[in-house]
């Protein structure tokens, strides 16, 4: 009945803002999934210990790492002592798994530091898209650098998925412009990302440098994405009860 | 002065031996060493200036002062610069620690002083206070070893390296740095491997080493597209792990870089030589290729293939190329047309072909057609294939159907035809056309039938032959008509049918050629016995063979057919052999049929009939006839002759049987048919069994008695009719015939008593015993001890009468069972002596005359108990009462000699004899006297 009767503005917003709180969850979720694949992008392997070798039992490093970090450790020296026995022609390929190990300082690659205090949810979700803005900027500087180390020719999960984020990211950085009226919340814009090598670690260059950049970055979009599901969720909400309260 | 002069000299001499001696001092130190590092080659230059040409350098890592390096080496000046040069290839990274360097030079024993020390500066100085490892992104080849650093950052710990997820051995250099030697490197992953430099919390620092191969590729082959340009490929070989940008193989085709891809490259102009140079960090490999122009043409493929003209059988196929230089190449095409079961492959030559003709197509098919050429002179290889183009013939009129008749009857019949095939229908069917005339009727009498018919029947009204027309009808037209002559009908009563097998499923038919067969032959083969719409089947066979085998995929195991041959001809067609059999033989389908048992006697006879002839599905070859037990089956007969069918079952005994009777082909037995029959007697049987036999067994029985008897006849005797002494009668008791005057003999008195008590007396008689005859019973007596009884008595309910008979006090248990029977009951109660026998039986029984040796007294006080116990029991009954009673006391002398010892008188003298007394000499006394 309500949307019978007015069927017009507050329905749109309400449905642009669900959307784009939704876009973010959805997002969320594939960035969480891009750095599980990035640590692993080279493909599985699979360990097989000779010792073990009648039973077929077969060791995969990915579950290693992905205990806690006691256990993690206790794992991963048995690990490296049975390593010594495993099948090593069965090992022809790394991934990232030294990443799990890796805990970034707390300096963030986005920062807000340029934004005005945001008061309202309206200019918090003005700061979110100015951040997801740069990591929009950091994502494709991250694509250019790895398609022009590794060339064109891995098309695998972790590629299709980066492509993927991409372009969600996009779609909800203009989402959150569209819900922002007069532009609400916005921050000075940043100064023009030079995409070059492990320009932000410190005494760092080459492709290690690189891989903990690139972690970064990734861990920046679960982050960012993250805040900007709950912020925008916040925002859906308000807009709700400013609705009702219309109504009433 | 000359004493100066020689002190001078001498002291000379001694300051240079000294000096000689401790080496130091003499050779001028070497100057200006200038150390100059390579860090990517990890190499340190050194350069100096001196005199001497053989060095001792030492190396240091200058915080710890361990020496890397002590080495003496023979270094020349260059002639032009006149500067000393050497390099030192370090196992670390130049930048993993702080390096310092002296060099001295030396002349056999002697050498100068150490030059100062020249320090290189490593990263681990304080100034650079951030972790750091080296070398960064190094390429080295598969199986390599390689030594890296970690330099720790200022107030960090340091926990462990990890090359490749394996934590290992770490070396310290200085302060802040550490440093790991890997050995044996396995090829790296698609990102590099990683080598990771951690302290307790957190990773510190890191590198990435590329381990891979040098290029491995080969086999180049350059050829034309256009008839101008060429382009050249080749094999990737082995798999070099390198995949980042900076350490991918690049390759150079006759110098200029190729940019299509890893594995082609295209020149613009044809060279003829060729040299692909592929090259990577590990190494650079050089392939070469060399061919003429015309020897390598690899056409494109025809473009806008179409067919302008399709007619039934032919089509012309056109098509275009892209590359003007193809018009004047001698080319030969490859056109590959696919259809179902009608595929072909067709080639075609010529200059610059554009067209072809497609002719022995087949009407109204699909083809499908690619195009694919190549150059004629120097083939190289086929050109690339079109794309598939699709034809479809037009339609044309149908092949004449191959038709036969078959004859059921002597005056009815079926016409069949085949269906056409592909091939020969030329086009979806509408229908046939069946005409037929007969000699009489010159006309044909057409009848349109659908396509789904392949029968039509034909009747013969006068007997006479007709003849049959089939024709098919597309829509292209009508095709020729197929005629056939109706043949004779023959049942096969009138011919000789001949049994046919099958050899693996299949009819080897052979016959004898024939004259008439002008025609060839037909050979058709029918399921035996079909009536109605059959499947009839046949083959026409050329008249030059006289053979023929009918395929199995024809054929049903287990049906039977009937295979005539005819004789094709001008005329109606003729039979000339006929045969029925299986292709395959099976076990009948059905069992036995009607299969009955009679008994007659002792004999059962089986009877049956066979399966019936669609259920048999093999020859019958015989059966098998079992007898059922219980858990299995006895084989009782085989009768292998099919005709034969009852048998008959002998010597059965009285019982329930079950019978099993199973046809059989050569495939094996059907599963039977079942019969019960219970053996029973029959009349003849039951009169003898019941009352012959059991006479007969009473008759033998009575004969061996007999026999036996008369052999034991002294036995018997002694037994049951022992010898009496005869009386000893004074005086001739023969000579007179008269009438008995029975008067006590003078040396037996009996004193008779009268008493009004005792009527009858008859206990009242005794006999008083003589001294003679207790010398005899003595001798009796003796006789006891002898094997025969010496004594038998015999207890007879006669014996007392009824008035008489008191059983209650009878001690004789047998005595008292015999009372009340009506047979006469012998007891063989054991022997007894005479003086015995009182005391055993008691009271009433027999006491003989010659017992009584006792004295009067006793006599009479065993009288007196006898008489007591008479009142009770059956009483003593002497001879001469009954004999004063009896009527024929006369003829009692027969009986006279027995009764002194036998206690029964109705064994001695029976009922019946009281009546009638029988003659002494009867036949049994005369037996067991022994007289004949």
């Amino acid at each position: 009945m309500e949307g019978a009767a007015d069927p017009d503005t507050p329905v749109l917003e309400r449905t642009a803002t669900d959307r784009a709180a939704a876009l973010a969850r959805l997002l969320h979720r594939e960035c969480t999934r891009l750095l599980e694949l990035y640590r692993r992008r080279q493909s599985h392997f699979w360990v097989r210990l000779k010792r073990w070798r009648s039973t077929q039992c077969i060791i995969d490093i990915e579950c290693i790492c992905a205990c806690d970090s006691e256990v993690r450790l206790v794992n991963y020296r048995w690990f490296v002592r049975t390593w010594e026995h495993a099948d090593h022609g069965a090992l022809t390929k790394e991934r990232e798994n030294f990443l799990s190990h890796h805990v970034p300082g707390d300096e963030r690659l986005v920062t807000l530091a340029l934004c005005p205090e945001a008061l309202t949810t309206a200019e918090q979700v003005g700061h979110v898209r100015s951040a997801l803005r740069r990591c929009m900027e950091l994502l494709e500087c991250l694509i250019t650098r790895e398609v022009e180390e590794m060339g064109e020719e891995l098309e695998g999960e972790y590629e299709s998925l980066r492509k993927t984020v991409k372009d969600r990211l996009s779609d909800l950085v203009h989402s959150t412009a569209a819900l922002l009226e007069n532009g609400e919340g916005g921050c000075p814009p940043s100064p023009p990302l030079q995409c070059t090598e492990g320009q932000d670690e410190v005494e760092g260059s080459g492709s290690f440098a690189a891989k903990l950049w690139n972690y970064r970055v990734l861990l920046e979009l679960i982050h960012w994405s993250d805040s900007a599901s709950q912020t925008l969720h916040l925002f859906h909400s308000e807009k709700q009860g400013q609705q009702q309260q219309q109504l009433l | 002065m000359q004493g100066w002069v020689a002190l001078a000299l001498l002291l000379g001499l001694g300051v240079k031996r000294s000096l000689g001696q401790n080496g130091v001092g003499e050779l001028p130190v070497p100057r200006g060493l200038i150390p100059i590092p390579d860090l990517r080659a990890q190499t340190l230059s050194l350069t100096w200036q001196s005199e001497s040409s053989l060095f001792d350098l030492e190396i240091f890592h200058t915080e710890l002062m361990n020496v890397v390096l002590n080495e003496t080496v023979a270094v020349k000046a260059d002639p032009v610069t006149g500067l000393h040069s050497w390099t030192w290839h370090s196992p670390l990274p130049l930048e993993c620690t702080s390096h310092s360097v002296r060099i001295r030079a030396r002349n056999q024993q002697s050498f100068s002083q150490w030059s100062p020390l020249e320090t290189i500066p490593g990263s681990d100085i304080p100034e650079r206070s951030e972790s750091n490892m080296f070398p960064q992104d190094k390429v080295v080849p598969v199986g390599s070893n390689m030594s890296f650093c970690c330099i720790v950052k200022e107030k960090q710990d340091f926990k462990d390296i990890v090359y490749r997820g394996q934590e290992m051995s770490a070396t310290r250099l200085s302060r802040r740095t550490y440093a790991i030697t890997v050995t044996n490197q396995p090829p790296s992953g698609n990102t590099g491997t990683n080598v990771v430099c951690s302290s307790q919390l957190l990773i510190l620092t890191g590198a990435v080493v590329f381990v891979g191969y040098p290029p491995g590729d080969e086999g180049l082959v350059c050829e034309t597209r256009d008839l101008a340009s060429a382009e050249c490929s080749w094999k990737k070989g082995r798999d070099t792990h390198l995949r980042i940008k900076h350490s991918r193989t690049n390759y150079t085709l006759n110098g200029r870089e190729c940019l299509e891809g890893k594995t082609r490259c295209t020149s613009k102009v044809w060279e003829e030589n060729w040299t692909l140079v592929a090259r990577n960090p590990l190494g650079t490999i050089q392939l070469t290729d060399s061919a003429r122009l015309a020897d390598r043409v690899h056409l494109l493929a025809p473009a806008n293939v179409t067919a302008v003209e399709v007619k039934a059988w032919s089509a012309t196929l056109q098509w275009s190329w892209s590359v003007a230089a193809y018009k004047k190449l001698e080319m030969v095409c490859q056109l590959q047309l696919f259809a179902h079961e009608l595929s072909s492959t067709r080639n075609y030559s010529g200059p610059g072909l554009t067209s072809v003709m497609l002719e022995n197509l087949w009407p109204d098919v699909d083809y499908t057609v690619t195009v694919r050429c190549g150059s004629k002179h120097g083939f190289w290889k086929w050109g690339d294939e079109s794309t598939p183009f699709r034809i479809h013939t037009k339609m044309d009129r149908p092949d004449a159907p191959d038709v036969w008749v078959w004859m059921d009857s002597s005056n009815t019949g079926r016409v069949f035809w085949k269906p056409l095939s592909v091939r020969k229908s030329h086009g979806a069917l509408n229908g046939y056309e069946v005409s037929q005339s007969s000699v009489e009727e010159d006309r044909w009498t057409p009848v349109s039938l659908p396509p789904g018919n392949f029968s039509y029947p034909i009747i013969l009204n006068n007997s006479t032959d007709i003849t049959v027309a089939v024709a098919a009808r597309n829509p292209a037209g009508l095709s020729q008509p197929s005629t056939v002559t109706t043949p004779a009908y023959r049942a096969d009563s009138q011919l000789s049918v001949s049994e046919l097998l099958g050899t693996n499923g299949s009819f080897d038919l052979s016959w004898e050629p024939n004259a008439n067969a002008s025609g060839g032959y037909v050979v058709e083969w029918v399921p035996t016995g079909c009536s109605g719409l059959c499947t009839i089947d046949w083959k026409k066979v050329p008249k030059s063979d006289s053979s023929f085998t009918v395929k199995s995929d024809s054929l049903v195991a287990g049906v039977r057919y009937t295979v005539s041959v005819y004789a094709l001809s001008t005329n109606a067609p003729m039979l000339l052999q006929r045969w029925k059999g299986y292709s395959q033989e099976m076990i009948p389908s059905q069992s036995v049929r009607e299969l009955s048992a009679n008994q007659t006697g002792s004999v059962v006879l089986l009877s049956w009939k066979a399966p019936e002839m669609k259920c048999q599905r093999g020859f019958i070859r015989g059966y098998t006839v079992y007898l059922a037990n219980a858990a299995h089956l006895d084989l009782i007969a085989n009768i292998s002759d099919p005709e034969v069918q009852l048998y008959r079952v002998k010597g059965l005994s009285l019982n329930l049987y079950k019978f099993v009777v199973k046809a059989y082909t050569s495939a094996g037995e059907d599963a039977g048919s079942t019969v019960d029959i219970k053996m029973e007697m029959d009349t003849a049987d039951m009169l003898f069994v019941g009352i012959l036999v059991p006479l007969g067994t009473m008759f033998c029985c009575l004969i061996l008695i007999s026999i036996c008897c008369y052999k034991k006849r002294d036995w018997v005797k002694k037994a049951f009719y022992p010898e009496i002494p005869g009386p000893k009668v004074p005086g001739d008791w023969s000579s007179p015939q008269g009438p008995l005057d029975v008067k006590p003999p003078p040396h037996s008195l009996v004193h008779i008593v009268d008493s009004p008590e005792w009527d009858f007396t008859k206990e009242g008689l005794f006999p008083v015993p003589e001294e003679e005859e207790e010398s005899e019973n003595d001798n009796i007596e003796v006789d006891t001890d002898s094997d025969e009884p010496a004594l038998l008595r015999y207890y007879n309910q006669v014996v007392g009468d009824g008035s008489h008979s008191n059983h209650i006090s009878d001690s004789s248990g047998s005595s008292t069972a015999s009372v009340g029977s009506t047979q006469t009951e012998i007891t063989y109660a054991g022997i007894q002596s005479p003086t015995s026998s009182q005391g055993a039986c008691g009271g009433g029984g027999y006491r003989p005359q010659m017992q009584s040796v006792t004295g009067p007294a006793e006599l009479q006080n065993e009288f007196e108990a006898d008489f007591q116990d008479d009142g009770l029991n059956t009483g003593y009954k002497p001879q001469c009462s009954w004999q004063l009673d009896s009527p024929e006391a006369e003829n009692f002398s027969g009986s006279l000699g027995s009764p002194t010892s036998v206690t029964s008188s109705q064994f001695l003298i029976p009922e019946s004899s009281e009546e009638k007394p029988q003659p002494s000499n009867t036949w049994f006394h005369n037996f067991l006297s022994g007289k004949s």
